[in-house]
C-alpha cells in the first residue's frame, strides 16, 4: 500500500509503525531511512578502521592475519565512501531539498523509496562476504588483474561487485530524482538563482552522479564478466588492458570525490551565512564555481595514476591544479561571509568551520600531489592516506556532522544539547588531527599504504601510535554524539519552527514538517526568503498550527498524474 | 569599542599559530627523506617550493578563521544585524586571478622539473630489467646475471654511483611498484601484453650506501613482504660485486653480511619467542645465521654442543653470527638469556 494520503480513508486507517516506515514514499521519511542506514554503515566501517588502526599501532602481526586485514581495508574504504558519505549526503538532500524548493515532494516518491531499499540490500551483499569464505580484500579501487578469478578466486569479490553495482543503480536513480525535483517542483518564485546553495551543490552532484556512476556499474560488470564467463577486458595475456581499468575506475572516482565534497560544502554554505548574520558573499560566484568544479572532475581522472607510465602528465596536472581556483573561490566566500559577521560558534557553525579548516588541508595535498614529480614519490604511500581523509573525513564528514547538527531540531521538532554537541566536536577534531596528521610525515618517509605490517627499524613506529591513539579518540567522540541524539529524543528542548534564525524556507514550516510539508508558503523575493520577512516584514512566518488535521493540498489533476 | 581587546588577542593567536608552523618546519617535519640521487634532488627541490606556497596558504586562510572566530563573535543578546555585503565584484575578480597565476606558476615549475626527473642518457651506465611478481623481486643485470629474491627478504640490487641508471620495470603478474624512498622515485610494474612497453626510469645515484625498497602497489596477501634493498657503490667495488655475482651460483650475500654461502633467517617476537622452532643448515660449512630482534627485549643465540654463544642484540636491531662447519646431526639453538622460552632445533643435513 504505497499510494499517497490523499484517499479520505488515509487518515482513519492505521498500520503498524513499521509497516509504516517500510512502504513509505514521503521524502523526510525516507531521508531518515538513509541517514539512520548510513550510520549504521559508518559504525560498522568504523570498527573496521579500528582494526586497522589497532594492527598497524606497534611493528608485527598481533591482532589479526594478512588476509583479515586485507579485507578490513578494502571494506572501510568501500562501506565509507558507498554506504556511508554518499547516501547520508543523499539523505540530507532527500530530506531538505523538496522543503527548501517549497516543494510537497520528491518529483518521483516510487522511484525515492526504491532507491533506498537498494541500499541495505547492496550494502548486504556487499559484507555477505564474511558469510562465504572471506570478503573482498582488493582494496576499494579493486585495480585489475588482482581482480581477476586467478588472483582473487573467492566469491566475496563477485558479491562486492554485485553488491556495489546496486548501490550505483540506487545513486542513479536518486540522481534522476533530485534533477527532475530540482527543475520541475520549485515553488512559484523559486527561480534558479534564488535556490539556497545546498541545492544547488546537490544539482551539480546529482549530474555528477548521472554522468559519472553508470561507467563505473559498465566497469564492474565487466569485471564481472571478465571473472566468471571468460571475458578479457582486463587481461592483458588475451589482449586486454589492465590499464583500462584504471581509467574507467578513475573515471567515476574522480567526480565520485566532488559528489562526497560538493553537497557538504553546500551545507557549510548553509551554515556560515546563518551563524555570522550575513548573506553569503558571492552567491552567484559560489554557484558558478560549483559548477566549474563539476566540469573539471572529468578532467582529471588520471591523476590518480601518474605513476603507471600510461598518461599524458603535464595535461592531468594542469586540469588537476586548476581545480585549486574555483576550490579556493569558495574558501575565499566563506571567510568573506565571516568578515565583520555576527559570529555565534553553535554545534554546526564549529563543524562547518572544521569543514573549511580541515578541507583546506586536504585541498593543499592534494595540490602538493598533483604535481608528477611529487606524485612519483608519495603516490600510493600514507601521504595519500593522509589526504584522502582529509578530504573525505576532514571534509565531507565534518560536513555530514554540521548538517546532522544544523538540521536535527527541523527533522525531530528537538533542539540537541549544545555542551554535548561542543564536547563531541573538540574530541573529533583533535582525534581526527592526532590521527591524520601524522599519517604525511609517514608518506613522506616512504610508507607504503595497504601493508599490515612494518619494519621497526623504518622509524614509523611512534607516529603509527599516535595515530592509533587518535582513531580510538575518533571512536570515543562519537559516544557523546549518540547519547545526544537519544536524550534529545526522549527529552530535548522543544526547537520551535526557526532555532537558527535562519534564511531558507525548510524553517518556514513547523518542526517536524507536515507530510505535505507547507500549510503556505511565504512570498520568494531572494535566496533567503526568510530572513526577507523576518528583517523586511518585521516576524517570522511560522505554518499553519492545524495540520494535524490533513489538508488536501492545492488540487491539481496534472501533478497527481505525475507522482501516481 | 570592547572590540579592540578581541582583536589584539586575535592578532596574537594568529601570530603564534603562524610562528608554531615556522618552527615545525624548520624542526624538518613534513620533508621527505635527504634525496640520494640527482633526479631525487629536483623533487625535493620542487615539493620545498610548493611546500612554502603551501605553508603561505595554510597560515593565511587558518589564520583568518581564528581572527574572525574572535573578532566577530557576536555578543549574547546584540540583535542588531551586521552590515549585509552580498558581495563585491573588483575583489572577486582579484582572489580567481591571483590562484591562477599561483596555479600557473606552479604547473611551469612542476612542468621543468618533470622534464629533469624524465630525462633520457643516450647510454646509461647500466641497464637494469627489474621484474616483480608475487612477492619477491628479480634483478637481471645485461651480461646474465640475476638476483633473485625470495618473499620477506631483502633482495639485493647492486647499483654503480654517479653514472645514469635505467631500470625497466616488468611485472609477471598483478601489478606492483617499484619504490625508493630515499631517492623520491616510484613506478609501476604493469603486464601491460602487447598494449604498450614497459615502464623506464632513469636516475643517478650521487652516495654510495644501502638503501631500504619496497612494493608500493597494493599486491595481494605478500605485499608488505615485498621488499629490496639497494646497494649502491663506486664502479670499481660494483665491477668486483657484479664479476663475484656471476662466478658463484649461490646466492649473494646481502650487504653486510661478510663471507656466508648460506644464511637462516631467525628473528625474535614479541612476547619472548623464535618465529621458528625449527632451521636447516647445510654440513660441512661455515654458515650465518642473522637473528632479527622484534621483540621489545634483548636476545642472542647459542648452540651448545659447539659451544657458541653469540653477541647480545638490542630491540629493533639484527645481527649476522657467522656459525663454523657442523658435522650433520641434530642440535639446540636457543636464545642463553631466556633459555627456557626461547628454544629451537637445529638440523644440520648433508
Amino acid at each position: 500500500m504505497a499510494t499517497t494520503t490523499l484517499e479520505p480513508q488515509a487518515d482513519t486507517y492505521r498500520r503498524s509503525w513499521v509497516l509504516d516506515w517500510l512502504t513509505t514514499v514521503d521524502h523526510k521519511k525516507i531521508g531518515i531511512l538513509y541517514i539512520v542506514n548510513s550510520f549504521i554503515f559508518f559504525f560498522a566501517a568504523g570498527i573496521l578502521a579500528l582494526v586497522i588502526r589497532s594492527e598497524l599501532m606497534v611493528p608485527g602481526l598481533q591482532f589479526v592475519d594478512i588476509e583479515t586485514y586485507n579485507q578490513a581495508f578494502t571494506m572501510h574504504g568501500t562501506i565509507m565512501i558507498f554506504l556511508f558519505v554518499v547516501p547520508v549526503l543523499t539523505g540530507f538532500g532527500n530530506y531538505i531539498v523538496p522543503l527548501q524548493l517549497g516543494a510537497p515532494d520528491m518529483a518521483f516518491p516510487r522511484i525515492n523509496a526504491l532507491s533506498f531499499w537498494l541500499l541495505p540490500l547492496g550494502g548486504g551483499l556487499i559484507f555477505s562476504g564474511y558469510l562465504f569464505g572471506g570478503a573482498a580484500a582488493e582494496g576499494w579501487t579493486a585495480y585489475a588483474p588482482l581482480t581477476s578469478e586467478r588472483f582473487a578466486p573467492g566469491v566475496g569479490t563477485d558479491l562486492w561487485i554485485i553488491g556495489l553495482t546496486l548501490v550505483g543503480t540506487a545513486s542513479i536513480l536518486g540522481a534522476v530524482n533530485f534533477i527532475a525535483t530540482i527543475f520541475k517542483m520549485r515553488a512559484p518564485g523559486m527561480t534558479l538563482f534564488r535556490m539556497p546553495i545546498f541545492v544547488w551543490t546537490v544539482l551539480v552532484t546529482a549530474t555528477l552522479i548521472l554522468l559519472a556512476t553508470p561507467v563505473l556499474a559498465a566497469g564492474l560488470i565487466a569485471l564481472f564478466i571478465d571473472r566468471n564467463y571468460g571475458g578479457s577486458f582486463f587481461d592483458p595475456s588475451v589482449g586486454g588492458n589492465p590499464v583500462l581499468w584504471q581509467h574507467i575506475f578513475w573515471f567515476f572516482g574522480h567526480p565520485e570525490v566532488y559528489i562526497v565534497v560538493l553537497p557538504a560544502m553546500g551545507v557549510v554554505s548553509e551554515i556560515i551565512p546563518v551563524f555570522s548574520r550575513k548573506p553569503l558573499f558571492g552567491y552567484k560566484a559560489f554557484v558558478f564555481a560549483t559548477i566549474a568544479i563539476g566540469l573539471l572532475s572529468f578532467t582529471v581522472w588520471a591523476h590518480h595514476m601518474f605513476t603507471t607510465g600510461q598518461v599524458l602528465l603535464p595535461f592531468f596536472a594542469f586540469m588537476t591544479t586548476l581545480i585549486a581556483v574555483p576550490t579556493g573561490v569558495k574558501m575565499f566566500n566563506w571567510l568573506a561571509t565571516m568578515w565583520r559577521a555576527k559570529i555565534t560558534l553553535a554545534t554546526p557553525m564549529l563543524f562547518a568551520l572544521g569543514f573549511v579548516s580541515m578541507f583546506l588541508i586536504g585541498g593543499i595535498s592534494g595540490v602538493m600531489l598533483a604535481q608528477p614529480p611529487i606524485d612519483f614519490h608519495l603516490q600510493d604511500t600514507y601521504f595519500v592516506v593522509a589526504h584522502l581523509h582529509y578530504v573525505f573525513f576532514g571534509g565531507s564528514v565534518f560536513g555530514v556532522f554540521a548538517a546532522a547538527y544544523y538540521w536535527f531540531p527541523k527533522m525531530t521538532g528537538r533542539m540537541l544539547n549544545e555542551p554535548l554537541g561542543k564536547v563531541h566536536f573538540w574530541l573529533h577534531f583533535i582525534g581526527f588531527n592526532l590521527t591524520f596528521f601524522p599519517m604525511h610525515q609517514l608518506g613522506l618517509s616512504g610508507m607504503p599504504r595497504r601493508i599490515a605490517d612494518y619494519s621497526p627499524d623504518a622509524g614509523w613506529t611512534i607516529l603509527n601510535l599516535m595515530s592509533t591513539v587518535g582513531a580510538f579518540m575518533i571512536a570515543i567522540s562519537v559516544l557523546p554524539f549518540l547519547v545526544n541524539v537519544i536524550a534529545s529524543l526522549i527529552n530535548g528542548q522543544p526547537a520551535g519552527d526557526d532555532p537558527w534564525e535562519a534564511n531558507t524556507l525548510e524553517w518556514a514550516t513547523s518542526s517536524p514538517p507536515p507530510p505535505y510539508n507547507f500549510d503556505r508558503l511565504p512570498p520568494i523575493h531572494s535566496e533567503r526568503p526568510l530572513f526577507f520577512l523576518t528583517h523586511g516584514h518585521g516576524h517570522a512566518p511560522a505554518a499553519g498550527r492545524e495540520h494535524d488535521v490533513i489538508e488536501e493540498p492545492e488540487d491539481d489533476p496534472e501533478r497527481r498524474g505525475g507522482l501516481a | 569599542m570592547p572590540t579592540t581587546g578581541a582583536r589584539s588577542r586575535a592578532r596574537s593567536i594568529v601570530r603564534a599559530g603562524g610562528l608554531l608552523l615556522f618552527l615545525m618546519l624548520l624542526g624538518g617535519c613534513l620533508l621527505p627523506p635527504d634525496p640520494k640521487t640527482d633526479a631525487g634532488q629536483d623533487v625535493f627541490n620542487l615539493y620545498i617550493l610548493v611546500l612554502a606556497l603551501a605553508a603561505l596558504v595554510f597560515v593565511g586562510v587558518e589564520g583568518f578563521i581564528v581572527y574572525a572566530i574572535v573578532r566577530y563573535r557576536r555578543e549574547p543578546g546584540d540583535d542588531a544585524l551586521p552590515e549585509q555585503h552580498h558581495g563585491n565584484t573588483k575583489v572577486e575578480i582579484l582572489w580567481t586571478a591571483i590562484p591562477s597565476v599561483i596555479v600557473l606558476v606552479l604547473f611551469v615549475m612542476s612542468v621543468i622539473t618533470l622534464g629533469s626527473v624524465e630525462a633520457r642518457a643516450d647510454r646509461p651506465g647500466v641497464t637494469i630489467e627489474v621484474v616483480a611478481k608475487q612477492w619477491t623481486w628479480d634483478f637481471r643485470y645485461p651480461d646474465g646475471v640475476e638476483v633473485t629474491g625470495s618473499s620477506g627478504r631483502p633482495t639485493e640490487l647492486p647499483l654503480p654511483v654517479g653514472e645514469p641508471v635505467r631500470l625497466v620495470i616488468i611485472s609477471e603478474d598483478v601489478n606492483h611498484a617499484f619504490f625508493v624512498p630515499e631517492f623520491l622515485i616510484k613506478r609501476d610494474a604493469i603486464d601491460m601484453g602487447e598494449n604498450a612497453a614497459p615502464n623506464e626510469i632513469e636516475f643517478t645515484v650521487t652516495e654510495a650506501g644501502t638503501y631500504a625498497g619496497q612494493c608500493a602497489e597494493f599486491c595481494g596477501v605478500g605485499h608488505a613482504d615485498m621488499i629490496f634493498v639497494v646497494n649502491a657503490m663506486p664502479r670499481a667495488d660494483y665491477d668486483a660485486h657484479m664479476a663475484a655475482l656471476a662466478a658463484g651460483a649461490t646466492p649473494p650475500p646481502a650487504p653486510g653480511e661478510g663471507d656466508c654461502p648460506t644464511t637462516i633467517q631467525v628473528a625474535a617476537v614479541e612476547s619472548i619467542r623464535f618465529d621458528t622452532d625449527s632451521i636447516e643448515a647445510p654440513a660441512g660449512e661455515d654458515f650465518c645465521i642473522e637473528l632479527t630482534n622484534n621483540d621489545a627485549v634483548e636476545h642472542d643465540i647459542g648452540i651448545d654442543e659447539i659451544g657458541f654463544d653469540g653477541e647480545n642484540v638490542a630491540p629493533g636491531e639484527s645481527i649476522t653470527y657467522l656459525i663454523p662447519a657442523m658435522e650433520a646431526g641434530d642440535y639446540t639453538f636457543y636464545c642463553t638469556i631466556h633459555p627456557r622460552e626461547m628454544v629451537g632445533e637445529l638440523k644440520v643435513t648433508e
